[in-house]
């Protein structure tokens, strides 16, 4: 069952198009990934996906309404005035959410004992797992993760990345951007490359590797990357 | 429903959490006691004496004076419900749009009407209470609380509704201030203003705090040139004009950010 889908989706910023027919759908319970250089326009699908904006032409289709999507995106959102329960009460309060299931996400993604902690008192990778758990609170069925261990140390990145798997488990679609190769590499099913505003490959990583090995000089998705684009990720 | 009451007791907990701002709410009320305390009229009366007049002149001279200067509670009122709330909304809404915390209630569900409502109705609630403790500086008691009151929660929703429509518009809390603040001036001090010049009287006649202050000096003196259904009609006109401008703001630049 496809959860999420783009066709010939076209976007422009003023003179800028960042968007350039791009297509692309994404099965329920999937790892999707969205993999590009930063200005790629990852962020701009999701805010298309989000209906956040709109696109100028093409269609796109969310099979779930807007309130069983979790979203964690490039600005946190976070109410900084208050601390990691309080944050997190809003939205338990405004999906009608018991307060145990709200302790069980918060020791999930390890925050128990930072729950009264003011967000400003947080670092960028406990900030980062608050806003993950705000996005896991109503056990979304599609989940939009932007970035979502950029900046992040390796540990608390593997943590996220354990977390991501048990939602897809859980039947979840995961639908997520990165430029970090690797990451796609280990968790995805699925990616799509995305390089000026088109989709230049996509398939299951190790698919997308052996597609491109033949002369056994590329060995992961940076290679593959590379070798059809001509330059780097950052 | 839910999240309107979401929303309040966020923004209640929020305000808890920056103390600095109920300020504001105490402030006012406060300024209006020292005030009313430091220019009772035994001291004008002490000032006076040392003038060669009659004791009659001199009590006359007393009554005068009082009774042209700007009352204290009507003046902080005035300032209170014009000028100190409008900065406040403005700021709360166009800091959760620059952080586009707004986004992701918008995304759960949470229509701006709920939104606006849970902001605006911690204002509401904590103005009641400087407002109460207007009344028991000015002695409202009765009738001329429950008038007093009715005045004031209808400024406070005027200046609620007016620093949303400044927020939204802003979209951002260094702009929301640069634009609040000549407003809140104007609004909140016009009335002042008004009160020692005939022309700047007839200019405010339209605005909502020239009728609050009108409505207060009522209650204080006894006496005015506007019936008070009048400045309370002009009060609400005032609210459904505020209201259309805040709905064309809300079309143009909508809440999520």
């Amino acid at each position: 069952m496809i959860s999420v889908s783009m066709t010939n989706v076209e976007k422009s910023f003023g003179e800028n198009k960042v968007l350039k027919g791009v297509t692309f759908e994404t099965q329920q319970g999937e790892i999707f990934g969205m993999l590009g250089p930063s200005g790629a326009g990852k962020t701009t699908i999701i805010n298309i996906l989000t209906k956040q904006i709109a696109a100028d032409s093409g269609e796109c289709h969310v099979a779930v309404s807007s309130s069983e999507i979790g979203l964690m995106l490039e600005h946190d959102g976070l109410f900084v005035q208050l601390s990691v329960m309080d944050n997190l009460i809003v939205f338990e309060e405004i999906y009608g959410i018991p307060r145990s299931h709200t302790m069980d996400v918060l020791e999930k993604v390890g925050l128990t004992e930072a729950a009264k902690t003011k967000v400003t008192d947080l670092s960028k990778g406990m900030r980062q797992r608050l806003v993950l758990a705000r996005a896991l609170l109503h056990k979304p069925k599609i989940l939009f993760l932007d970035e979502p261990t950029s900046a992040l140390d390796p540990v608390t990145a593997r943590g996220i990345y354990q977390l991501i798997r048990d939602l897809r488990e859980a039947g979840s679609t995961i639908f997520l951007t990165t430029h970090n190769m690797e990451e796609a590499t280990n968790l995805c099913d699925r990616v799509v490359m995305l390089y000026n505003g088109k989709i230049i490959e996509e398939g299951p990583p190790k698919d997308i590797c052996q597609k491109h090995d033949s002369m056994k000089t590329v060995q992961d998705l940076e290679g593959v990357f590379v070798k059809l684009t001509g330059g780097g990720l950052k | 429903m839910k999240a309107t009451k979401a929303i309040f007791k966020k923004q209640l907990k929020a305000t808890g959490a920056n103390p600095e701002s109920l300020i504001q709410f105490i402030i006012f009320p406060l300024l209006a006691w020292a005030m009313l305390a430091m220019m009772g009229q035994d001291d004008m009366v002490s000032d006076f004496a040392a003038l060669p007049l009659p004791q009659y002149l001199l009590d006359e001279l007393v009554r005068e004076m009082i009774t042209a200067m700007p009352n204290m509670v009507t003046m902080q009122a005035t300032i209170f419900a014009g000028m100190g709330l409008i900065p406040i909304v403005a700021a709360v809404i166009a800091d959760d749009i620059e952080r586009k915390s707004l986004r992701f209630l918008s995304m759960a569900g949470v229509k701006p009407s709920s939104y606006l409502i849970g902001v605006g109705g911690v204002v509401f609630f904590l103005s009641f209470f400087s407002s109460l403790a207007f009344t028991l500086v000015g002695s409202f008691f009765g009738m001329e609380m429950l008038i007093f009151m009715g005045a004031m929660m209808s400024a406070v929703v005027g200046s609620i509704v007016l620093g949303a429509a400044v927020g939204i518009l802003c979209g951002n809390v260094q702009s929301a201030a640069g634009l609040s603040m000549p407003l809140a001036l104007v609004l909140g001090f016009g009335p002042i203003f008004a009160q020692m010049n005939d022309g700047v009287a007839r200019f405010y006649h339209v605005f909502y705090t020239q009728h609050l202050n009108l409505i207060a000096d009522y209650l204080n003196f006894g006496v005015t040139d506007t019936p008070l259904w009048q400045s309370f009609a002009i009060i609400w006109a005032n609210i459904a004009v505020i209201s259309i401008v805040f709905a064309l703001v809300y079309r143009k630049k909508g809440i999520v950010g």
